[in-house]
């Protein structure tokens, strides 16, 4: 089907799920968010959003013109997301081989017609984020492209009372790579990123997600991912900033000896919730899925890890490792552990494990003992507990960069 | 002024008293060997010696030249000049062991009012200090304590006690897991720091370790309280007759 026009966009949008209310576009503001699940639904049992469907919101009106106030950190190749609407006037040029667009209606129904093969298309945000999207942004790295390059991708903007909808569609086609790292950097405003992921076969993505939107910003990100034969991809997420922020990702191994890497760092200070929820789905043999997840937790602010993993009955020789640590550094912060297996096959390697607690006695006696202040000894504990998996989670040049973002939102949590 | 003095020391864990009323005198120079068979309370007076938070004394007093330690956290005994060589050195994923020990030197440094060493400077010190102790340039490079063999382990403990020049050493049966080879090097290690100005106190549970560093006085600990000192000699006595006849005798 084709769609001509943006009624038919909205149209195809609202029979995309039953539950899609056309209220919801463009007037959010009319009706409440009552949409957001409920306390009881068990995916946000643990994270909820009670808070949020008192806010009265409205999608933002993307302002072309506003002025880009977050500096690309790292990388010669960056693009830029105001308000959720992509820039070129502020963003670089692409490497060769790498090509963006926004994308038509036609090439949209294509989108719309993979989420619904995801988890996504019954999750609360997708539909809002499809329906107030400017656009949807697609990056393309061709086939037999090997991008040695670094590109940064800069979401900002945002206004309170206000959501953003930034919407941006990957494809790794075949024999191709690329590098990426994504900051999001809102001011005070409800962002729900959606992506969707394609990695062909043999290709491979190695993703950093940095999730840095100020205090009082709810940051819901969507983001499901499909990978076929050999096709690897390494994503990493270090979530700091926000009020609450849940990053998503739906992971589906549809191709033979694919190799998944989903893991990463929460720092929680204040009041603050942060949230990594994934599922990853064994759906062929031989693929590999590794989780690390870690959490640093002061003052009243609770984290939540959520993963399942499901093993279909054909996906032998399915390994899948699942491992997630907090380290509570106050009386008053929570943290939530779910790792959850389904596995359907017989011949699979599959462990999972999961400790909350607080940081060892044994460890901060043998530091004191050598004349280490206290304080000091709690820094050099924790930024080891992360040290140790940013460097096993990234290549080598990223880990300083990573391991100072990290250690810049400790300092608030560590008197 | 001795520098050390534990003035009868009496501590509970867990509601039952382990020390009954420890009192020992450590002068400048001086090696003290304290022995005693298993639960007899060697490791919570090294504990307690040593700051470990919950072992504080019920009763009596711990003196660092003259300087109670009492109200003191480990880490402010450790920068005060006092060491204590671990039975069991604690594994620490993720810390380097170069930056961990300069860390440790400059904390002490800084409270001596003495200059921090820089990254450089600091390399250049401890390399020299480790090949003594035997300790590989690869080893200070990897976590502390992971991965490292029992002897391994025992050789960067007091590698650590070499660098930060404690004024007083507790070394905690520094001997358990280690073969003759690493016993010897670790003892040279030790014997090379003892000096006029210093004190060490080895607890141990057996005399072997006293073959290679000669205490002064050997003191028997028993259900928590020094029931014999005397010199060398009384270690040859436990090794002939075991801690029974002692312990009956008193």
């Amino acid at each position: 089907m084709l769609l001509d026009n943006k009624e038919d966009y909205i149209t195809n949008v609202k029979n995309f799920t039953s539950s899609f209310d056309e209220n919801h576009f463009r007037s959010l503001a009319s009706k409440d968010f009552n949409n957001w699940p409920k306390p009881l639904e068990e995916k946000w049992r643990l994270s909820r959003l009670g808070a949020l469907s008192r806010i009265k919101m409205m999608p933002i009106e993307p302002d072309l013109k506003k002025i880009s106030k977050i500096d690309k950190k790292t990388g010669s190749f960056f693009l830029k997301f105001v308000d959720g609407a992509f820039r070129t006037d502020l963003s670089s040029d692409l490497p060769s081989g790498v090509t963006l667009e926004e994308l038509d209606d036609k090439e949209s129904l294509k989108f719309l017609n993979k989420i619904k093969e995801s988890d996504l298309k019954n999750h609360p945000t997708t539909n809002v984020s499809l329906s107030c999207t400017p656009s949807i942004i697609k990056l393309t790295v061709n086939e037999g492209i090997k991008v040695n390059e670094l590109i940064e991708i800069i979401y900002e903007g945002g206004d309170s009372k206000f959501s953003v909808h930034p919407v941006l569609y990957i494809e790794i086609k075949k024999n191709s790579k690329l590098s990426l790292i994504e900051n999001f950097d809102h001011i005070t405003s409800l962002v729900m990123p959606l992506q969707l992921i394609e990695i062909k076969e043999k290709g491979s993505l190695k993703s950093i997600k940095i999730f840095n939107d100020h205090y009082n910003t709810y940051n819901l990100s969507a983001h499901c991912a499909f990978l076929s034969t050999e096709a690897n991809y390494n994503s990493f997420s270090l979530v700091k900033g926000g009020v609450f922020t849940r990053s998503e990702t739906h992971a589906y191994l549809n191709g033979p000896n694919a190799n998944l890497n989903l893991n990463g760092v929460y720092i929680s200070g204040k009041e603050q919730h942060h949230d990594l929820t994934t599922a990853i789905y064994h759906d062929v043999p031989n693929c590999t899925s590794k989780q690390i997840v870690r959490g640093v937790l002061g003052d009243s602010s609770s984290g939540v890890f959520q993963g399942k993993v499901r093993v279909a009955p054909n996906a032998q020789k399915t390994d899948g490792q699942q491992m997630s640590k907090a380290i509570l550094l106050s009386e008053n912060a929570r943290a939530n552990a779910k790792p959850e297996l389904e596995i359907y096959a017989d011949d699979v390697i599959c462990a999972h494990g999961a400790t909350v607690g607080e940081l060892d006695d044994n460890q901060l006696f043998y530091l004191k003992s050598r004349g280490i202040p206290e304080n000091k000894a709690r820094k050099m504990l924790i930024s080891a507990f992360l040290k140790d998996i940013i460097n096993e989670s990234l290549d080598d040049q990223f880990h300083d960069y990573i391991f100072n973002e990290a250690e810049s939102s400790l300092s608030f949590i560590i008197d | 002024m001795s520098l050390l003095e534990i003035k009868d020391a009496h501590l509970k864990l867990d509601n039952k008293e382990i020390l009954k009323g420890v009192s020992l005198t450590v002068n400048k120079g001086e090696v003290h060997a304290i022995m005693g068979p298993n639960g007899s309370g060697k490791s919570t007076l090294s504990y307690a010696l040593a700051g470990r938070e919950g072992y504080e004394l019920e009763s009596g007093e711990i003196l660092l030249e003259g300087n109670s330690l009492n109200e003191m956290s480990a880490d402010e005994r450790a920068r005060g000049g006092l060491f204590l060589a671990f039975q069991y050195p604690v594994e620490l994923p993720g810390v380097g062991g170069m930056s961990f020990l300069r860390e440790a030197v400059n904390s002490r440094r800084k409270f001596l009012g003495e200059k921090e060493f820089d990254h450089l400077g600091f390399v250049k010190e401890a390399r020299k200090e480790a090949s003594k102790m035997f300790v590989k340039d690869e080893m200070l490079k990897r976590a502390v304590n992971v991965g490292f063999s029992g002897g391994e382990k025992k050789r960067f403990e007091i590698l650590q006690m070499a660098m930060l020049k404690p004024k007083v050493s507790i070394l905690d049966e520094t001997d358990s897991g280690l073969d003759v080879d690493a016993l010897k090097i670790v003892s040279e290690g030790v014997n090379a720091q003892r000096n006029n100005d210093n004190g060490i106190v080895v607890i141990t549970h057996y005399q072997r370790l006293l073959d290679y560093i000669v205490p002064d006085f050997v003191h028997i600990l028993s259900d928590g309280v020094i029931i014999k000192s005397g010199g060398p000699e009384l270690a040859l006595e436990v090794e002939k007759n075991g801690y029974a006849g002692l312990i009956n005798a008193a």
